[in-house]
């Protein structure tokens, strides 16, 4: 295949689809602050996000698209004080994303679907310092109260970590079936894809 | 026509700050106020909770200067009654109640400053200044792009999502009426048709300005760190110089 440089129509397309993208998840994330509503994120977010990253690998022809909206995902939790771990892993999500939907030549929908669950994995990012060191955690986090620390730290176990990794994934996948059908209801018949 | 919070208004702006200064400052924010660095028990406490009171008072100043005094004392009242509320009430309450109203409190203190710090951003920093400062930190045409496009599209993004709630609501689509389940759908695809058009007539605009092409960009922004630009530089500064110290266990 021939290696194409992104031009500026690729980039302003990284741009919006971002934009709708985190305002979505912001908008979610702040039901976090329910303590039950703190993993569920983790299956909320990228359901509903599936929707407008199906538009958006629509959009992808080339090589880099989608880690750079991984990474522009990572930069605005870093402003949005989540911490620096969603870049990390952003970055390494975004790759193994990019790499599975180059594999079906930037084409196939059974490949795109599965780009969304792999894509999703950086939600999954914000929550490690929850696991690598939650008294730290909590130290910064003092005035949620008592009781919404002893919530979240009963909910949130050792072996959620993994769980959540994976439904991370899941539901990516599943956010990205939905955003398939709604697509072909939606989008396709009217001609906009 | 009436102008809504996030879009700029270049005539009447007020002080001016450099937007690499702005992005300094959103960091710091979410380093001290969202992020709660470096709260520990005792010296360091008090410490670092002083800093965040201090930048806590900031975007009041901020909006002060830039003239948008109604935006500036809703916040100051709401920010301050808040704080009121967590420290006189919850010592008198208990169980589910303190629960409320603690979390209600305590969240609203911590995020309302990093939300209007970040309204305030957006609100002053023309499209064009913030991809004169990128560029002035070499940050890679790849990044700045899209975020430059997400910058100038957030706006958008509320408004357009604003008028479609409306429209449902009418229609009884939404929590009160009938047809819950298809809230998401309903609320999400007019959103995303619209956005895909904004964006193509976006990038075409964009595309007769000469992006994306192979020659270097110029820009007639002029960009600079003022006196005031320092000061708040320095503020942030000292600030993460106070982190680095109490992380390495001298404070």
């Amino acid at each position: 295949m021939k290696k194409e440089k992104l031009n500026g129509k690729d980039l302003m397309n990284v741009g919006i689809y971002s934009a709708i993208y985190f305002v979505i998840v912001f908008v979610i994330a702040m039901l976090g602050y329910i303590p039950i509503f703190m993993p569920l994120i983790c299956v909320i977010a990228p359901i509903i996000c599936g929707i407008p990253f199906m538009l958006f690998l629509t959009k992808v022809k080339k090589f880099g698209m989608i880690l750079i909206m991984s990474l522009i995902m990572g930069l605005m939790m870093l402003l949005t004080g989540m911490g620096y771990y969603s870049i990390i892993v952003g970055a390494i999500s975004g790759l193994a994303a990019e790499a599975v939907y180059k594999s079906g030549g930037y084409k196939s929908v059974v490949k795109a679907v599965l780009t969304s669950g792999v894509f999703s994995i950086w939600m999954w990012g914000n929550f490690i310092p929850l696991f690598t060191n939650i008294d730290q955690y909590f130290s910064t986090r003092q005035d949620y109260g008592q009781e919404y620390i002893d919530t979240l730290t009963s909910i949130m176990p050792l072996w959620m970590c993994p769980v959540l990794f994976i439904a991370a994934i899941v539901c990516g996948i599943i956010g990205g079936l939905i955003g398939k059908n709604l697509m072909k209801k939606h989008f396709v018949k009217a001609g906009i894809v | 026509m009436e102008c809504s919070i996030l879009q700029t208004n270049i005539e009447k702006r007020g002080l001016v700050f450099d937007p690499r200064t702005k992005l300094l400052l959103l960091l710091t924010m979410a380093t001290f106020v969202l992020g709660g660095a470096g709260q520990k028990i005792g010296l360091g406490r008090l410490v670092f909770s002083s800093i965040s009171s201090c930048l806590c008072v900031l975007p009041f100043v901020l909006l002060l200067a830039s003239k948008k005094k109604k935006v500036a004392f809703t916040y100051a009242v709401l920010y301050l009654v808040m704080l009121c509320v967590f420290i006189f009430v919850t010592p008198i309450t208990k169980g589910l109640l303190n629960f409320l109203i603690l979390g209600t409190a305590g969240i609203i203190t911590r995020f309302l400053p990093s939300i209007v710090l970040g309204a305030y951003v957006v609100s002053s920093t023309t499209v064009s200044e913030f991809t004169a400062a990128m560029l002035r930190m070499h940050v890679s045409e790849k990044l700045i792009i899209p975020l430059s496009v997400m910058f100038r599209f957030f706006p958008t993004v509320g408004d357009e999502f604003q008028s479609i709630n409306l429209a449902m609501r009418m229609r009884g689509i939404g929590f009160g009426g009938k047809n819950v389940g298809k809230m998401l759908e309903y609320r999400l695809i007019p959103l995303l048709s619209c956005s895909v058009k904004i964006g193509e007539e976006l990038s075409a605009a964009a595309l007769t300005r000469g992006l994306g092409g192979n020659v270097k960009r110029t820009n007639v922004c002029e960009i600079g760190f003022q006196i005031q630009d320092i000061l708040l530089i320095l503020l942030c500064g000292a600030a993460f110089f106070l982190l680095i110290l109490s992380t390495f266990g001298m404070l």
